[in-house]
């Protein structure tokens, strides 16, 4: 069946609309159930799906009303405009940015899917690599250079101030590289 | 770039037996989700996002030195067609339904598929035949690194590989194995494998992915989790699981030999006959009689059909293929019929 809503995708999602007649289904595919954001749906697919989980996972907490009230005051995503309790229940980021807009809360979620692991541990694109060995470096000689002026050695101060200075340099020019700051670190 | 390369030849690679265990084990299958940093993920992004993640990653690929790709998008292929390659595993249920701006790169080989704007802006998928966990993930790792050169994929230092569903945010990998359990089966241990599996953190679920039963006792065995355990870590448990499994179906397949022989070399040379001579052959009944012979043939109990024709057999009896093959719509009767026309002819030729 093809979606009501845009007649383009194939429908895969059932929408529960209340209307003043009583409520109503609506077949439509995923991407226009995200953008009607004030409904509730129910998946027709995948029976024990994440967005079931998620969506089970909120209604059955003990704080239930706070907790709805705090889910609901949170801010959207900036970037695709998803709030968090959308994405409860659709289970589904909408853009890289949601992660940052809901950072504080995501430990929570990943704790639930992933058995209490909430860090990703793996591989890291090489460019991230570079970039955060740079990171690491540039602590480690600002701690020498606490050290240092604590001690009076103000020459080797200076020196790993100098070196600090390069290191920075080269973080900027990394990020750069890669197009843009804007979602850089 | 030819464009309808892989409809032509029907056989793909993961479908001659190879590797190890390869009588046990059908394929090894590797996937990488990776979003690249400065689009929405596909649930949510333009039509303009759309046509421009396909573009990047397009120009991407063409700059490695992995070369031979062949590029199809998805509305340039009659759904028949699709749900062909959907039934080779060569793309998702989901990259077939996405009409509009999924596409998918296919390797000269077949091994590789690159599906753009499934769920996640790329999904690279790396399949070869037998258990080959460590080569699959080497060549999808190979992949990943080539086009990671040149695209901004979205990554967080604590979160890892950003995704569209939070279940597979981190390493975005899914490694999942083929088996073919039929001994583990008809002796019904496999009900109480499948939820002591799941405790380990791994999936047990029928050949087609979610929600599916397990026609013809092929299960895929995967991951569950994807945050917390590097790539490594998560191949080596299921390596771990998957030969204990193995050793578990060996074992049971001895004692149905010794046990239950003729009753076994009945019900073995019955589906030879059922699949060499019907004149309709419904699918169920299609996928129970290649167990069964597939079981045959590795207990050598029947010596004179080749294993790679079971492999064939196993994909072109879905509906798609035989359509396909038949270059029109079938009704189910016809479906019937055209699979037992088709199995009578692979078997006669060997």
């Amino acid at each position: 069946m093809l979606c009501e809503n845009c007649k383009e995708r194939q429908a895969s999602v059932i929408l529960m609309q209340d209307t003043p007649n009583g409520s109503i289904e609506r077949n439509l595919c995923e991407k226009c159930a995200f953008n009607l954001q004030t409904f509730s749906i129910s998946p027709n697919q995948e029976p024990m799906s994440i967005q079931q989980f998620l969506s089970q996972w909120l209604s059955g907490s003990e704080t239930l009303q706070q907790q709805t009230r705090e889910v609901q005051t949170m801010p959207e995503c900036p970037e695709c405009g998803l709030t968090f309790h959308r994405f409860l229940e659709i289970g589904k980021f909408g853009c890289p940015t949601c992660y940052v807009t809901f950072r504080e809360r995501l430990p929570k979620v990943f704790g639930k899917l992933h058995n209490g692991n909430t860090i990703h541990k793996g591989k890291i694109p090489e460019s991230f690599n570079e970039k955060m060995t740079i990171k690491k470096k540039i602590e480690e000689l600002r701690l020498s250079m606490q050290e240092a002026i604590q001690e009076e050695q103000f020459e080797h101060a200076a020196v790993l101030r100098d070196e600090i200075k390069d290191w920075k340099q080269k973080l900027a020019a990394e990020t750069e590289e890669e197009g843009g700051s804007e979602h850089g670190e | 770039m030819g464009n309808n390369r892989y409809m032509q030849n029907a056989v793909t690679g993961w479908m001659i037996p190879h590797g190890e265990h390869s009588d046990i084990v059908m394929s090894t299958r590797i996937r990488l989700a990776r979003n690249l940093r400065e689009f929405r993920f596909p649930i949510a992004f333009s039509d303009e996002q759309a046509e421009e993640v396909g573009r990047i990653v397009s120009e991407a690929l063409l700059s490695t030195d992995e070369k031979g790709y062949s590029y199809t998008r998805m509305n340039e292929l009659a759904p028949l067609d699709r749900q062909a390659l959907v039934e080779k595993h060569l793309i998702s249920h989901q990259l077939a339904e996405a009409e509009q701006f999924g596409a998918v790169f296919l390797s000269e080989d077949e091994t590789i598929s690159i599906m753009v704007n499934e769920e996640d802006h790329l999904r690279i998928q790396c399949i070869y035949p037998g258990l080959q966990l460590e080569n699959a993930y080497q060549k999808a790792d190979e992949t990943d690194r080539a086009l990671e050169k040149k695209l901004p994929y979205a990554f967080d230092e604590e979160f890892g590989y950003l995704t569209s569903c939070p279940s597979n945010t981190g390493t975005g990998m899914r490694a999942s194995v083929m088996l073919h359990l039929p001994a583990l089966t008809i002796t019904r241990q496999i009900n109480r494998i499948i939820p002591a599996v799941s405790r380990l953190g791994m999936v047990v679920r029928g050949s087609y992915g979610e929600g599916s039963e397990a026609p013809g006792n092929v299960y895929q065995v995967s991951n569950q989790l994807t945050l917390g355990k590097s790539e490594r870590e998560i191949l080596a448990e299921l390596a771990n699981i998957v030969s204990r499994l193995i050793a578990h179906e060996r074992r049971s397949r001895e004692l149905l030999l010794e046990k239950s022989r003729i009753a076994l070399e009945n019900r073995v040379f019955r589906a030879l006959g059922t699949i060499s001579y019907a004149r309709l052959l419904p699918a169920a009944e299609a996928a129970r009689c290649l167990s069964d012979v597939r079981l045959g043939i590795d207990l050598e109990l029947i010596e004179d059909v080749d294993m790679t024709i079971l492999n064939e057999l196993m994909i072109f009896m879905q509906s798609g293929f035989l359509q396909h093959y038949e270059g029109e719509a079938l009704t189910s009767e016809e479906l019937d019929i055209s699979r037992a026309k088709l199995f009578r002819e692979r078997l006669q030729k060997s």
